[in-house]
């Protein structure tokens, strides 16, 4: 039995058993190398569901939903090792309660291969090499270096012009697992300390503002860089910012759900290199 | 529509030097919202405070800006005289354009500019500010006092004299701190037990005392007036409530060559010990880790010989307590430094190189040669004895850069006990310098060299090295120029004084600040001496520098006012400016409730009419809140909001530059 067959009796037998009221897994897309996401409530449902190497969005964003689990009871979902990250995060960050979350792990090897990942409580995820490893595919590494072997102003114009072409559509925070909060900060008009128009200033604000309400927090997974319309690498300012925590605090975002928030906490070891 | 009074201050010439303050005065005349603009030499004066409240009331204001210095010299003053001419305080800003303004610049004219902008954003500011109320908080009339040496000894005893509650926690068996180990001390020459041991008793039968030995302070939580602290007892496996104190146990137990850290290893102690003969409360302890039951599980001979049941109790864990207090004194002391970074003086290769303290130990009564001053190594009495001072004080290269202070004294006196205890004596002092200033201290210095007869050599050693069973000390005599060979019996090296070796993780657990050795640091070397940054911490004695007695007990009867003071009252009256979290956005990540550096967020639940949980939102207790406003800038929804510097204030500020 293939790992599509599989996950799909694992998905029926979760929804008749009544253990989960929903599995959020992929489903055919609106052409053949596309997925989109499947909500399936019944066992009959859950025969729809694909998974194959194609199945690359971190569905756990849908987890947030104004509430999805206010009612206490469990959603399965399928993750694949980022997105099981981004649970961590969420947990970390109250959003979630571990014990509503079943998930469906898999992992996508060399681009095509789909193995199963073990487990599907998230405290079974929370060691192991494949969750731990953040490091992104290497083709962004490669953007990025690109970029930090810049100078500065090279660096600005890069931006600036990445930048001017946001639309401010607000795609890469709507699919961002990260971005659950109900009122954004550039939605706050008394006083708008974000302009809503696109213009540079306006870009560049709405632009940094999320880069730094990411630090620390970005589970790489790389849904904004996809989401964004207008095609601006996000996920290197995210990457960037990962590399930054990690070096100064030796924090990698989602590595397991006991994680205090990095920017918000304090350990007596952190070092104090902006004290003067 | 806001009427808003500019007043600028000339400050004499401080301002008006560097600022135009006739165009500042100009400038702001036609800002919208500005009533009345005047300029004034000294609008501190009285005088000048009378012109502000006569504006309030005849042209009904509803803000004012002063535009003079920082608001940490002048604000209290004006404040209070927009209260006497009935505007709320918090209506008031002060433009600071002194310190950040006329004092930094030179050119006149891009000051006055400067200065425009910043009285304008404050009157952009002050436009939007809303009526505040001080918040009265309950001041909890029980002290905290961490450390049981003569400083904080002397602090709870002050402290209790006058009718407050005061529990004293020592990490250590017995109180008494480093005095307890010494001899006779410096400048009297009285034997140092015979002063502290009726402080130490005094201080555990007092009714107001509450005495927690061999136990240490794990958290402190709130803010001054609303301390909230837990204790742990550590484990002493002796119930010192049972406990008559009777040493049965001690006499009886096989393992009795521990090296006795009170005797600086000079002498040895059993496995339960108390650490010395008069100690507070004289009640021994079981070294878990040398007692032979704990090793192999087998012994328990102390418990069969305790006449008491129970008394003796292996099992016994450690115990938590938690105490309400209003302040806190931290009175920690000192430790001397680790002398082995000095390979060359020989210590720790040669038994008779001993530290100052070992010396104290070897001149005392009590102790392990009965107050014989023999060597170490084979219980001779030593003919010449070399002491060397700043033995790591004042020495950045190896040692610690500043003073220890008490060395210069205590060495004098080492010299003077060693001549009165051994008839033609012969002790030799390098030294630096001799440093006695204090009540009675020069005449000491003069006395041991006088009539004692030490013989002070100028100069630093370089070398201590054994040579046919004496100590050869080679170093140089700067007076005379020439290198000098002394061979001694003895060597006693004036260590530096140094901070706990904790110090710096203690203070980050109390939140106090320190500086780059470890000391804590008060709020002002001069005028806030016994203060720290945090208010409702003092501290008094060696933990703030080296000190000798005379110095840690004044400065305990100083903290001991401070904290008697605070006490004065009732009700402490707090700033209003705290923080408030918007519940309609909160997202409840918790990151404000981590963030907090004084434990003011809490979780709040939100539940509808019918109690179903809605959700779960941060809620500041503005009891805790401190208005640092580091929740504000962490919150990523924005729905915080701090009183007197709300969002929409800051903003514009910013926009009026
Ligand atoms: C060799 C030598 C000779 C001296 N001779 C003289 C002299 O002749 N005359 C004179 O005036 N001065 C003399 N002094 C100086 C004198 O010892 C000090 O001034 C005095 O001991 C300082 O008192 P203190 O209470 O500040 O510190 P300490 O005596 O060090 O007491 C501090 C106490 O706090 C406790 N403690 C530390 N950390 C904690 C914690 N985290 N929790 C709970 N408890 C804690 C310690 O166990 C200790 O009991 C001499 C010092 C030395 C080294
Ligand atoms: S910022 Fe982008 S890459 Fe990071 S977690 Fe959000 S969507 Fe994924
Ligand atoms: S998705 Fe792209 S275009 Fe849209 S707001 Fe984000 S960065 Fe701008
Ligand atoms: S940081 Fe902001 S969103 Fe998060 S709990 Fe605090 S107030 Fe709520
Ligand atoms: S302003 Fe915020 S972070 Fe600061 S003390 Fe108050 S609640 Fe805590």
């Amino acid at each position: 039995m293939g790992i599509q067959e599989q996950y799909r009796s694992e998905a029926a037998a979760l929804l008749s058993s009544g253990e989960v009221k929903l599995v959020i897994g992929f489903g055919a897309g609106s052409t053949a190398d596309r997925r989109r996401p499947l909500f399936a409530r019944t066992p009959e449902e859950a025969e729809k569901f694909v998974l194959d190497a194609a199945c690359i969005a971190n569905l756990s964003t849908y987890l947030v939903a104004e509430g999805l689990l206010s009612d206490g009871k469990k959603v399965g979902v399928f993750l694949k090792p980022d997105g099981i990250r981004s649970v961590n995060i969420l947990i970390s960050e109250a959003q979630l309660k571990p014990e509503q979350v079943v998930i469906l792990g898999y992992a996508i090897e060399n681009g095509k291969d789909v193995v199963p990942l073990e487990g599907c409580n998230i405290s079974d995820f929370s060691i192991g090499e494949k969750i731990r490893s953040h490091t992104p595919p290497t083709h962004v590494i490669e953007a990025a270096e690109k970029i930090e072997a810049m100078s500065a102003e090279e660096r600005f114009e890069f931006w600036k012009e990445e930048f001017a072409k946001c639309i401010k559509c607000y795609a890469c925070r709507q699919v961002c697992p990260m971005c659950y909060c109900r009122r954004c900060i550039v939605d706050v008009n008394q006083p708008q300390w974000v302009s809503t128009s696109s213009h540079t200033l306006g870009n560049f604000e709405w632009n940094l503002v999320r880069a730094f309400h990411l630090a620390g927090r970005c589970a790489a997974c790389g849904a904004c860089d996809r989401a964004c319309p207008v095609n601006i690498p996000l996920r290197l300012v995210n990457y960037r910012m990962g590399k930054e925590v990690r070096s100064a605090f030796d924090y990698v975002a989602g590595e397991n759900s006991d994680q205090k928030p990095v920017l918000a906490s304090f350990k007596q070891d952190d070092p104090e290199t902006f004290i003067l | 529509m806001a009427k808003i009074g500019v007043f600028v201050c000339h400050c004499g010439e401080n301002i008006a030097s560097k600022v135009d303050t006739g165009n500042l005065v100009k400038a702001l005349s036609d800002h919208p919202g500005v009533e009345i603009c005047n300029e004034y030499k000294y609008f501190c004066s009285d005088p000048g405070q009378e012109t502000v409240k006569r504006a309030i009331r005849e042209n009904n204001l509803t803000g004012v800006v002063v535009a003079a210095c920082s608001p940490r010299m002048h604000e209290t003053t004006f404040r209070k005289a927009c209260a006497e001419a009935g505007l709320n305080p918090y209506m008031l800003e002060l433009a600071n354009i002194r310190e950040q303004c006329s004092w930094v610049h030179s050119d006149k004219d891009q000051a006055t500019e400067k200065a425009i902008e910043i009285t304008r954003s404050l009157v952009e500011k002050v436009k939007r500010n809303n009526e505040l109320k001080p918040i009265s908080v309950p001041v909890t009339r029980r002290a905290l006092v961490i450390g049981g040496g003569i400083a904080g000894i002397q602090a709870a005893l002050d402290i209790a004299g006058a009718g407050r509650e005061v529990i004293l926690v020592e990490r250590e068996p017995s109180i008494g701190g480093h005095m307890s180990q010494l001899s006779e001390t410096f400048p009297t020459l009285d034997c140092s037990q015979c002063i502290l041991t009726p402080r130490m008793v005094e201080a555990i039968q007092h009714p107001n005392i509450k005495v927690l030995t061999y136990s240490e302070v794990e958290e402190v939580d709130g803010y001054i007036g609303n301390f909230k602290v837990k204790v742990r007892k550590k484990a002493r496996y002796v119930d010192i409530d049972k406990c008559t104190g009777c040493g049965d146990c001690i006499q009886k137990c096989p393992v009795k060559k521990i090296p006795s850290e009170f005797e600086c290893g000079l002498g040895n102690r059993t496995a339960i010990y108390t650490p010395f003969a008069q100690a507070v409360p004289n009640k021994p302890v079981i070294d878990k880790n040398r007692c032979t039951y704990f090793k192999n599980g087998k012994c328990k001979i102390c418990q069969k010989t305790c006449q008491i049941e129970n008394c003796i109790d292996f099992e016994m864990q450690d115990t938590y307590e938690e105490y309400e207090v209003g302040a806190i004194v931290v009175a920690t002391g000192f430790q001397i430094q680790d002398t082995s970074v000095y390979g060359e003086y020989g210590y720790g290769k040669y038994k008779d190189v001993i530290t100052g303290l070992s010396f104290e130990r070897l001149a005392s009564a009590s102790g392990p040669t009965a107050g014989k001053i023999l060597r170490p190594s084979d219980g001779k009495e030593p003919e010449t004895v070399v002491f060397i001072q700043c033995a790591g004080s004042r020495d950045p290269s190896k040692g610690v850069k500043y003073c220890s202070k008490i060395c210069c004294m205590y060495t004098a006196k080492h010299a003077m006990l060693y001549a009165h205890k051994h008839h033609g004596s012969n002790s030799k002092i390098f030294y630096m310098d001799i440093r006695a200033a204090g009540k009675g201290y020069d005449e000491f210095t003069r006395r041991a060299i006088e009539e004692d007869e030490a013989e002070y050599l100028r100069g630093r050693v370089s070398k201590v090295f054994e040579e046919n069973g004496k100590l050869i000390v080679r170093g140089v005599d700067t007076l005379l120029g020439k290198p000098v060979e002394v061979a001694a019996d003895m060597v006693v090296l004036a260590t530096a004084i140094v901070p706990q070796p904790d110090a710096k993780e203690f203070a980050k657990r109390i939140g106090i600040g320190y500086d780059e050795y470890g000391f804590y640091n008060e709020a002002h070397l001069k005028l806030r001496p016994v203060e720290t940054a945090t208010a409702g911490i003092y501290l008094c004695g060696a933990c703030q520098s080296p000190k000798d007695i005379p110095d840690s007990v004044a400065q305990a009867s100083a903290a001991a006012a401070k904290v008697l003071g605070l006490f004065s009252r009732e009700q402490l009256e707090r700033e209003p400016v705290v923080a408030a979290v918007g519940e309609s956005t909160c997202a409840g990540c918790w990151g404000c409730v981590y963030a907090c550096p004084y434990n003011a967020i809490e979780q709040k639940e939100i539940r509808d009419r019918n109690g179903n949980l809605i959700k779960e939102v941060a809620s500041v207790n503005p009891g805790l809140c401190q208005g640092c406003g580091t929740c504000v800038t962490f919150c990523r929804s924005n729905s915080i909001d701090l009183a007197g510097f709300t969002e929409k204030q800051i903003f514009a500020e910013v926009m009026a530059l």
